[in-house]
């Protein structure tokens, strides 16, 4: 009997929306841009952070890294605040400072990197990548394996052996085939660089599309003032984390002031990184929500408008044993399916959009925000169904009967 | 079965008390046949509506069945309106957009316990009993008043009910089809024991009922005028 009159209110609602199709798909058009803005925007955001993720999960764990400014600054209470300058200003780190750091003996990898971005041209093609100059440990830190070839040696680097290691999705540009590109010669500015081995894909944008090289070859030339924008210092023992984060702070502040440099491990950068996507997400859904607003509202306006127009209908209902909860989960039922129906179109428009602009941008949709979406839509329709749905059922029986 | 004791039931126009009925005192019998005749606006329908339980009453007591039912939930009252009363109105009140045999069904959906008929072959039987089987897939505003008046007749009659409550039966109807709404109704008192109560203020109609009461200015008064 139950399920019955839940498939009779249903039904019913149908086909009310039947008559009034124009209508209905109006009111539900609120919902729908609603919907869809929310749902793009929290696409846009978990994209990013997924993304930014990637980049840090590139590099091995157990990362301390060294670049100059200062984010990490809880201690002095500037939290996230400070996050800006960390990429701007502060030391230049040199090779001195890298022969240093090499001096502590708990870091089993001591990985300097220099990185522009720069037009690689081959024979036929020019292709946007990076430039990296860095030291032979990269590749372990980088997690980085073969695909055709090998990687550079610490002898390249002090023989100052003009030789690149491509990134597969840039040896694929600049190749018919990424096989092709070991033994060719690439050309960055000025400099000119013999393909030694391709590294395998691993969904670093920066790496993938990347021309590592030894860093002194690139000393004077590609790397004008011969300086570096992050020092890694990798370990296999977790536990020496805070032991190699305190000698290298230690080792650094002889030339430089506090605050002209940041020693942090990868996963408070995640944190702090993670930290400020939540905010601007929270803002840009806050903003977004707006739209699913007035998308309400515009339910509650209709609602109120087929109350008025089924006044009769009510009285009859209510004559013949209607409860006022039975006629208040009529109303309901309309505006929670008229906003299911506008947000599950935004939700289908949201995740076309999402899979159309996926390959230019990072963005992505989870189950997260789909559940949102549903739980948000139908919400609104409650929210807003709720009081014109009221009306109809506090209508006295008689003078809703007597309704023209 | 029904009684009403001192029962009054008074409106608000703005400040203004206006009493609808007041001291209307009544016993309406299993198997009754009841004409309730008066002029308009004499509050002969607050009357049906009162005994129908679709209205409470200001003061005074209306008693079900031995049991008090003035001062019951909207809840209660609904659910013993589904079940033990049937109405029909003047203008039909059938809903539009169901067809006829969704409105005969329409009080089998707001029934709180399980129904001890199939509720489809019964509006078949009803409809059928009516001559109007063959439009029972119509749409309410694509037949005539009279058969729209027996699809309202086959609905007020699905729940099984006690008592059918007619307000101005006839009233849109030509005189002939009238009659055969009012003959269809006797039938029911007659032939299947349910009480029959006509609001009119036709007397000719009035004479077909076994009882009749007269009201003016909202009482009961002896003789009609």
């Amino acid at each position: 009997m139950k399920i019955q009159n839940g498939w009779h209110l249903v039904k019913a609602a149908l086909e009310g929306f039947k008559r009034n199709k124009v209508r209905s798909l109006l009111t539900s058009l609120g919902i729908m841009i609603g919907v869809l803005s929310v749902v793009l925007l929290i696409a846009l955001g978990l994209g990013l952070k997924n993304y930014l993720r990637q980049q840090f999960e590139s590099l091995g764990a157990n990362l301390v890294i060294i670049f100059p400014g200062n984010i990490s600054s809880s201690e002095e209470g500037g939290g996230i605040a400070n996050f800006g300058p960390g990429f701007a200003g502060g030391a230049d780190f040199d090779e001195k400072d890298y022969l240093s750091l090499t001096r502590i003996s708990e870091a089993d990898y001591v990985v300097p990197l220099f990185m522009k971005s720069s037009v690689i041209e081959s024979e036929t093609e020019r292709k946007f990548g990076y430039f990296m100059g860095t030291n032979e440990q990269a590749f372990k830190i980088l997690n980085l394996e073969t695909l055709e070839g090998k990687f550079f040696t610490k002898s390249d680097l002090t023989a100052r052996t003009k030789v690149a290691v491509l990134g597969q999705n840039l040896a694929d540009g600049l190749y018919e085939d990424s096989k092709d590109a070991v033994g060719k010669t690439i050309r960055v500015g000025e400099q000119r660089f013999k393909v030694i081995g391709v590294a395998k894909k691993k969904g670093d944008r920066e790496q993938d599309n990347g021309v590592i090289t030894p860093y002194k070859t690139s000393f004077g030339t590609l790397n004008s003032g011969k300086t570096f924008f992050t020092i890694y210092l990798g370990t296999t023992d977790e536990k020496s984390i805070e032991v190699i984060k305190r000698r290298a702070e230690e080792i650094l502040l002889k030339r430089y002031k506090k605050g002209d440099f940041t020693v942090t491990e990868q996963t408070e950068i995640l944190s702090t990184v993670n930290q400020i996507f939540s905010i601007v997400n929270a803002i840009l859904v806050a903003i977004g929500s707006i739209s699913l607003l007035v998308g309400g509202i515009g339910i509650m306006n209709i609602m109120y408008a087929t109350v008025t127009e089924r006044t009769k209908e009510v009285g009859i209902r209510r004559a013949v044993g209607a409860t006022q909860w039975d006629i208040l989960k009529q109303f309901l039922t309309e505006s929670v399916l008229l906003s299911i129906f506008g947000g599950s179109l935004g939700l289908i428009i949201a995740s076309l959009i999402v899979l159309i602009v996926r390959r230019f941008f990072p963005v992505s949709l989870n189950l997260l925000a789909v559940f949102i979406a549903i739980a948000v839509s139908s919400g609104i329709g409650i929210f807003f169904g709720v009081f014109p749905a009221r009306r109809a059922a506090k209508l006295p029986p008689i003078e809703a009967i007597r309704y023209e | 079965m029904i009684k009403l004791v001192n029962v009054c039931k008074s409106y608000f126009l703005g400040d203004e008390e206006v009493k609808a009925v007041c001291n209307i005192n009544l016993e309406i019998k299993d198997k009754d046949y009841i004409g309730i005749l008066g002029t308009s606006g004499s509050g002969k329908s607050t009357l049906m509506y009162l005994i129908g339980l679709l209205e409470q009453p200001t003061s005074g007591k209306v008693i079900l069945e031995g049991k008090d039912v003035s001062k019951l939930s909207d809840t209660d009252l609904s659910k013993i309106r589904n079940k033990t009363v049937g109405f029909v109105f003047q203008q039909f009140n059938l809903i539009n957009r169901f067809t006829v045999l969704e409105n005969v069904l329409l009080p089998t959906k707001y029934s709180k316990r399980d129904l001890d008929f199939d509720p489809i072959k019964r509006a078949d039987e009803l409809l059928t009993h009516f001559g109007i089987f063959d439009r029972r897939n119509f749409f309410p505003n694509k037949i005539s008043g009279g058969q729209q008046q027996r699809v309202a007749i086959a609905r007020a009659l699905i729940m099984k009910p006690k008592v059918i409550l007619a307000d101005e039966p006839t009233g849109n109807l030509d005189s002939k089809t009238g009659d055969e709404i009012i003959k269809l109704l006797s039938s029911l008192n007659k032939e299947l024991g349910v009480t029959v109560i006509i609001v009119t203020h036709e007397k000719e109609i009035a004479k077909k009922t076994k009882r009749r009461i007269y009201i003016k200015d909202g009482k009961i008064v002896e003789k009609y005028l």
